[in-house]
């Protein structure tokens, strides 16, 4: 009946590692992934995704978080106003700061912004015109993000940038 | 065709595998020639391989039936179907308010009279018009409980007059002076009507012991439960009608 539900279920795992790696926490990664879906399912019936339905999905969910985002930093500046407020939602916890030397500390470092551009390139194997295309952006303004991704990455990587979010362990 | 020395962008393309075979081979003997930026390759190429291996495992999580499709599917409709109650809710108020104003006046002015007077005024209102603009049909859906339950969170079972050969084929919301009213229609096999009607007891908390009492061609079933109002109305004579009425007093 549903043609899509058995591609949909196929990507599912993608659509919340990629998620994951948008809000690095799971709980709030399967709400946007929910968030998404209910987008995606509600638009099927009028609007259809012209190419991959991967990259379809990918867009929305982006989208979807750079919504939360929005609302949640507002919230956090109404919280602020009201003297309370700590997010430490975004700091590394101390395994994390631990491991820091690694790959995926590293990237978990990164804005999310160069952290989606990363994970499309080089995990999910997308085209860098699909990218332009989920961004809204020219393929050249895609190729600079993630030269500075990648630059970001090897540097943290390395190292060579301790953020003041770094804790000092115990 | 990639020209030399590279571009970054080229040195991406072939990182990321999108080049075509020439221009792979092409660069790969220029890399081969210039140390530094093949060191700079293939750091990023091993940065790639790393985050690949490291965001693998997150394809293995647990599976979570909520954002299966059909569960996703289910949510939906969910959400349409109460803003299409709300939706529905608003205008009958609207339009019993306004339009039916006249009418609802007496209805509420009898209210204040007799028992219930307002089921038995919404019976002759609507009930007995086929055709009746309805909230809730048999058609459309076989749980009225459930359409009852969205409006009333604490409303009683509804009557089950099958017994007596009644079923319920419709419903609609009425708007009254002490709230929100709802009146669930049932039908038998030769057309006869009948009516289960709810609305809350109103500011003053006017409860009723059970009673009846007749109106015209018309008989009012009457009883609270301690949230609501109900009346069960029903055609007087009618031998049917009578059988409706032992039901009930099977049913609540």
């Amino acid at each position: 009946m549903h043609g899509i539900d058995n591609q949909l279920r196929d990507l599912l795992p993608r659509l919340r590692r990629f998620a994951q790696s948008l809000t690095r926490h799971p709980a709030s990664a399967d709400d946007l992934v929910q968030a998404s879906l209910e987008k995606a399912l509600g638009a099927w019936a009028s609007k259809q995704p012209d190419g991959d339905l991967r990259a379809w999905l990918f867009a929305i969910l982006y989208r979807q978080f750079l919504d939360t985002q929005r609302s949640a930093s507002r919230y956090r500046r109404l919280l602020t106003l009201f003297g309370g407020g700590q997010d430490d939602h975004h700091v590394p916890s101390a395994e994390r700061t631990v491991v820091a030397q690694t790959t995926l500390a590293a990237f978990e470092r990164l804005p999310h912004e160069q952290r989606a551009i990363l994970l499309w390139v080089t995990v999910e194997g997308l085209r860098y015109q699909e990218i332009a295309d989920i961004l809204g952006v020219p393929i050249g303004t895609v190729m600079s993000r993630l030269s500075r991704a990648r630059q970001a990455l090897r540097q943290l990587s390395e190292g060579e940038i301790t953020t003041p979010s770094l804790r000092v362990l115990k | 065709m990639i020209t030399l020395p590279p571009s970054d962008q080229d040195l991406h393309a072939y990182v990321d595998g999108h080049l075509n075979e020439a221009d792979r081979e092409q660069l790969q003997l220029y890399l081969a020639a210039h140390p530094a930026i093949a060191a700079k390759v293939q750091a990023w190429q091993q940065d790639a391989q790393h985050l690949r291996a490291a965001l693998s495992g997150a394809l293995h999580v647990v599976p979570n039936p909520q954002l299966d499709p059909t569960a996703i599917r289910h949510n939906l409709r969910r959400q349409r179907r109460r803003h299409f109650a709300t939706a529905a809710l608003l205008l009958i108020a609207v339009s019993v308010g306004g339009v039916g104003g006249w009418q609802a006046r007496t209805l509420n002015f009898a209210s204040h009279m007799l028992p219930m007077a307002d089921a038995v005024q919404a019976y002759r209102m609507f009930a007995v018009k086929d055709g009746m603009a309805s909230d809730w049909t048999a058609s459309t859906s076989n749980d009225p409980q459930r359409w009852l339950d969205q409006h009333f969170a604490r409303a009683d079972r509804i009557p089950d007059l099958a017994d007596a050969g009644f079923k319920p084929v419709g419903g609609r919301m009425i708007s009254t002076e002490q709230g929100a009213a709802a009146m669930l229609v049932y039908e038998d096999g030769s057309g006869r009507k009948a009516s289960f009607y709810i609305r809350p007891p109103g500011p003053q908390h006017y409860l009723l012991a059970r009673g009846a009492r007749r109106d015209g061609e018309l008989q009012a079933d009457y009883w609270s439960s301690d949230e609501y109002n109900y009346a069960l109305v029903t055609q007087a004579d009618d031998e049917a009608a009578k059988r409706v009425r032992s039901a009930l007093g099977r049913s609540i």
